[in-house]
């Protein structure tokens, strides 16, 4: 708990014009108290009695800010605070310390008008009520929302066109598949034209094709009516194809934000070098660690400082038809982060993710 | 108006759900059937050995049944079941989507369910009291009617926000589902006017659980007996009761945002 004077997080919140930002976070934090208990009988009848609790930290001092229309991905593993922001964002959650403002408003204080333009979604929870058609659900919607008739109707075709609801509608929700479902609940959460959209987790169980769909579908409305996003996803694919930029957090902590692109190029300390070769060559392990071998083909990994040397040697050494240098591919390098983060195993890939939180910690 | 048009759209929503399955309408009327059947054979009973019970009157008593039912009908409409999926909301994690709407999630909670097969304790409530009335016919003139229409409004808020209360507990006590169990069995003590019970339960029945606000004083109101101390009482309550179960309830919110995971 050795923050920087606790402040009510409300006090000091100013309430700047949203032009510049539509998010904006500092230092935000949200601790929980969990009951602590010994496994067995006897201590859990202890527990009845005096309760012990434990501090658990979700979120410890996060800050940054999202533009307007940016499509931001939050990556993180499971437990890392992902969600725990999300929630504080929507203003489900108080946090424990910081502050935060979207739009403008102060979410936790759950004002309508901030409401009325923000949405979120959970891809494991459902909004849409189980047992009547689609169509009624939005009803619902519509009016919780007020959204006047003429404009309910036009959106209600776009989303209708955008995502191939037309079939969908008149049945009722158990009776359609999991991306039927994700897509009807996605356009039930934008009927009111949010402009801040919170995406926990929105392709999460569905197929391949299903992800697609959606992910498509998020980056067409974003673009469509110029709409923040803040989405999390254990999908590489669906950060890689909507997100140019990436906050990647790791046990409460903000350990990057930045281009993806930029994410590779921190933390991936190996590039990878594809061969082709005339004929097959047998001792390529002297030149890096071999990936993959097949015949002529071949992929090694280097260090990425010694990768033109390495790449000088190959050429003038072996019979090279093709050669190409390539990033590590994310998810992978996302992979290394999270494992070396958690464990503190490798100090020189420790050291490098405290350098990159220089410069993002206010 | 918001409110008023939720309120409808719900009732369209309960009303299309319910007709897919019409087995439901059989089985509330017969449930209804056998409560009313119960209840007046219990009266034949009781009256078969005495002509009056705590100076209640055959007539007066068969208009206790009809509060009791209506009531009963009343609550089970809306408030019972929407409070009882609030608190599966709560469970499920679902009360996100609630709490992140630009309306009153008070008001939310409390029409969310509503089953509408609950109308026929509704109408028949009505019936019972409109041929109680009928034998009670010239002793009710237009106090007693006020009496009772402003005695049953402030039951009926009485009821809610008690009922309010119970719920809020399911923010600290995830797994609460029964305790609206355990209201409905104390609220068939209500078929019988409160104070023919001993002093002890009778105290229970009118501040723990005021069950005897929603039947007993309405029903008095309509017979002519209810004492205008008692009827301060019960606007009183009506007005205080709910202001504190909305207080607990933006605490019980706010605890939710402060632990919820």
């Amino acid at each position: 708990m050795a923050e920087s004077p606790v402040t009510p997080p409300r006090a000091r919140a100013t309430r700047e014009a949203a032009t510049d930002t539509a998010i904006r976070v500092r230092g935000l934090r949200k601790t929980y108290d969990v009951p602590e208990r010994e496994s067995g009988l006897r201590a859990s009848a202890r527990s009845l009695l005096r309760r012990q609790t434990k501090e658990v930290v979700a979120v410890s001092g996060i800050s940054f800010d999202v533009a307007p229309g940016e499509v931001v991905g939050f990556l993180g593993p499971n437990g890392a605070g992902k969600t725990t922001t999300l929630k504080m964002l929507s203003g489900l959650l108080y946090p424990s310390a910081g502050e935060a403002t979207v739009l403008g408003h102060i979410p936790w204080d759950r004002e309508k008008a901030y409401l009325r333009q923000m949405t979120l979604v959970m891809g494991q929870r459902n909004q849409l009520v189980w047992d009547i058609p689609v169509a009624d659900s939005y009803e619902l919607n519509r009016a919780i929302y007020r959204i006047p008739e003429i404009e309910y109707q036009q959106t209600l075709t776009e989303l209708i066109d955008l995502l191939d609801l037309e079939t969908l509608l008149t049945k009722p929700v158990r009776n359609l598949s999991l991306g039927e479902r994700m897509k009807c609940e996605l356009a039930g959460a934008l009927l009111h034209r949010p402009s801040v959209l919170f995406l926990d987790e929105p392709t999460l169980g569905l197929d391949v094709t299903a992800q697609r769909r959606i992910r498509t579908f998020i980056a067409e409305y974003a673009a469509r009516h110029n709409a923040t996003v803040l989405l999390t996803s254990h999908y590489m694919a669906d950060v890689e194809a909507l997100a140019e930029r990436v906050l990647v957090i790791h046990q409460g902590a903000l350990l990057f934000d930045g281009a993806l692109g930029a994410l590779v190029a921190r933390f991936s300390p190996h590039k990878t070098l594809t061969i082709d070769l005339e004929y097959p060559v047998l001792d390529l392990d002297r030149f890096g660690e071999v990936v993959a071998i097949d015949d002529c083909h071949a992929i090694l990994r280097v260090p990425k400082t010694q990768a033109a040397a390495i790449t000088a040697r190959l050429l003038a050494e072996l019979p090279i038809v093709d050669l190409s240098v390539t990033d590590p591919p994310v998810d992978e390098v996302i992979d290394t982060v999270f494992s070396s983060g958690a464990s503190g195993a490798d100090p020189d890939q420790l050291s490098e993710i405290e350098t990159a939180l220089e410069p993002i910690s206010v | 108006m918001t409110y008023l048009r939720l309120l409808w759209i719900h009732l369209r929503l309960g009303i299309l759900n319910e007709l897919q399955y019409r087995t439901n309408l059989v089985l509330q009327l017969i449930q209804s059937a056998v409560g009313l059947v119960t209840a007046l054979l219990g009266l034949g009973i009781v009256f078969s050995k005495t002509d009056t019970l705590g100076g209640w009157l055959p007539a007066e008593m068969l208009a206790i049944v009809g509060v009791y039912t209506l009531v009963s009908g009343l609550t089970q409409l809306v408030v019972r079941p929407s409070l009882q999926r609030f608190m599966e909301d709560i469970r499920l994690g679902t009360l996100d989507f609630t709490l992140t709407k630009p309306v009153d999630a008070q008001a939310l909670v409390s029409m969310r369910q509503i089953e509408v097969w609950k109308l026929v304790d509704v109408v028949v409530g009505l019936v019972v009291l409109g041929v109680a009335v009928t034998q009670l016919g010239a002793s009710i003139g237009a106090t007693e009617a006020l009496a009772f229409v402003v005695a049953l409004l402030a039951g009926a808020t009485i009821i809610y926000s008690f009922l309010l209360i119970l719920a809020t507990c399911a923010f600290w006590w995830v797994r609460l589902d029964n305790i609206l169990n355990i209201f409905q069995s104390m609220y068939e003590a209500g078929r019988w006017p409160i104070g023919i019970y001993p002093p002890w339960l009778r105290y229970v029945l009118t501040f723990l659980v005021p069950v005897g606000f929603a039947i007993t004083v309405p029903t008095e109101g309509l017979v002519g007996r209810l004492t205008s101390p008692t009827l301060v009482g019960a606007i009183a309550l009506a007005i205080a009761l709910p202001l504190i179960a909305r207080a607990f309830w933006k605490f019980g919110v706010r605890h939710y945002s402060g632990a919820s995971a």
